[in-house]
């Protein structure tokens, strides 16, 4: 059966409506959303309200986390002071705008969900803030998935797109100085594991203007990426109006959000 | 010139294993590194002497250098030091006795220093720590899956791990590792063979056991406080 797996939504209504009619379409109703409802767009309540009307199981993501708990992340979210300080405005702007329910519907999201063999998160297993990059070290993504006891990871918060398949690994191990003075070699076989990453509705970062999510088929393990237009001046507008600063329109509309990569993405945050 | 580190952890308030400690070292020639790898304190004995000595060594003493430990974690956050937590692991899980034990066991006036101790020091391609990169009380034992243990190396960027929460003395070497990676997003597929050079990840043992370690040839010994110290050292490198 087919699944939908969409992510940071970023509070944009007119992108998080696009993709979710483009769900239906294929007639998919099996839905799991990795978080990140709000932050940088507009209509935050507005987007967090459509996901509980269609009650579609979400985790947390990291600025649900924080926009509950108070920014506790460390400065490595941030590539520079000035995205921090945008970053920091939008925070407070969402903070202010969110109604009491939707903020403690936020506060009571799940860090993470589990369906068999696949696992749901934002980040990653450890951290809501983690960075799982396509290119990261091979076997530190390979304990990300296997420590969390699955077989395929869904998560989201880099904005990027893909599937990774980790396959034919191995690790041989010796141990020196060993009572007795034997010296004891093995070779340890690893699993294959997949990581899915959903990229984002609200704000791709793949380098285009369209938002994209994943569809899994659980009766053949295929995933595909999905990448759906919407009106981009809609929403533009809509975080102009709302006094928001303009650079998230701009990158919006020229789809060019690398600008708030944090330089070294694969650090994990020490809160 | 030779270069050696002695790597000792769980003392725990014991002076007297420190001072045979510190004996032992002073019968090796060479340069020699002494490390103390956390749980220097305890609830089980009063630990300021231990605590004082190890601040203000005494001149013909080996100069420590201390990082702090699981039991160094327990007493700051039960003090205040770590904003509104509290050690309710420990509390939970060994009572409200111990967790007077352990404040009562250390004065005050030490806080402060253990509070400014560092959670690992880096040396060469060396990670010296008292859990792992993970968590200060995360244990790293020869049962730790290679995987486990490869990511713990990685998120310090170092080829060798020194580690002492297990208690355990160990020297286990990943002497090769592969895994082939397949990436696909929107600009198509691409694949990459990965493999890891050799590193290692030592447990250097608690209280009275604790290691040796050649810089140079990167030998670990692993040693007992006051037992037949100078016979088991010939037979170390070149001595």
């Amino acid at each position: 059966m087919n699944q939908a797996v969409i992510s940071c939504l970023h509070a944009n209504l007119p992108a998080v409506e696009a993709v979710l009619k483009d769900i239906e379409l294929q007639g998919i109703t099996n839905i799991t959303c990795l978080g990140d409802l709000v932050g940088y767009g507009p209509q935050p309540n507005e987007v967090i309200e459509l996901i509980r009307d269609k009650e579609i199981p979400t985790c947390q993501g990291c600025w649900d986390e924080d926009v509950v708990d108070g920014l506790d992340a460390c400065d490595c979210s941030y590539p520079s002071q000035l995205a921090e300080k945008r970053g920091h405005f939008a925070h407070q702007w969402t903070t202010d705008k969110l109604t009491t329910e939707n903020k403690d519907y936020l506060a009571n999201l799940p860090y993470s969900i589990r369906k068999d063999k696949c696992l749901f998160v934002h980040g990653s297993p450890n951290s809501q803030h983690e960075y799982l990059l396509p290119d990261m070290d091979a076997f530190a993504a390979l304990e990300r998935v296997e420590n969390a006891r699955a077989e395929i990871l869904f998560c989201g918060h880099t904005h990027q797109p893909y599937i990774r398949e980790l396959a034919d690994g191995s690790i041989a191990v010796k141990i020196k100085n060993a009572v007795p003075k034997d010296t004891q070699e093995k070779e340890i076989q690893l699993p294959m594991r997949r990581i899915v990453n959903a990229g984002s509705v609200g704000e791709p970062r793949h380098g285009g203007t369209k938002a994209t999510y994943v569809v899994y088929n659980d009766v053949t393990n295929e995933v595909k990426i999905r990448e759906v237009e919407y009106d981009i001046e809609l929403t533009c507008k809509a975080i102009i109006d709302a006094g928001l600063p303009p650079i998230f329109a701009w990158r919006l509309k020229n789809g060019f959000e690398f600008a708030e990569q944090a330089e070294d993405a694969s650090h994990v945050c020490e809160r | 010139m030779i270069e050696r580190w002695a790597l000792v952890s769980g003392l725990k308030g014991d002076l007297d294993t420190y001072e045979l400690i510190q004996k032992d070292l002073k019968k090796i020639p060479g340069n020699i590194t002494l490390f103390v790898l956390g749980d220097m304190i305890g609830p089980e004995k009063n630990c300021n002497r231990l605590l004082h000595r190890l601040i203000n060594p005494k001149s013909n003493d080996l100069q420590p250098w201390c990082i702090y430990g699981w039991w160094e974690e327990q007493i700051l956050l039960e003090s205040g030091y770590r904003g509104d937590q509290r050690a309710e692991a420990l509390r939970i899980n060994k009572g409200e006795e111990v967790v007077k034990s352990l404040t009562n066991a250390v004065d005050k006036s030490f806080l402060d220093w253990i509070a400014a101790l560092q959670f690992g020091f880096v040396e060469l391609d060396c990670g010296l720590i008292h859990g792992s990169s993970k968590d200060v009380g995360e244990n790293l034992t020869l049962d730790t899956p290679p995987l486990t243990l490869l990511d713990r190396l990685t998120r310090l960027q170092v080829n060798r791990l020194f580690t002492a929460r297990s208690k355990q003395q160990f020297h286990l070497e990943l002497t090769e590792g592969i895994v082939n990676s397949e990436v696909e997003d929107l600009n198509g597929n691409r694949k990459k063979e990965q493999k890891v050079p050799q590193k290692a990840v030592i447990g250097i043992g608690a209280g009275k056991n604790y290691t040796l370690y050649d810089v140079g040839t990167d030998n670990t010994q692993f040693v007992q406080a006051g037992y037949k110290t100078e016979k088991r050292i010939k037979g170390f490198g070149r001595l």
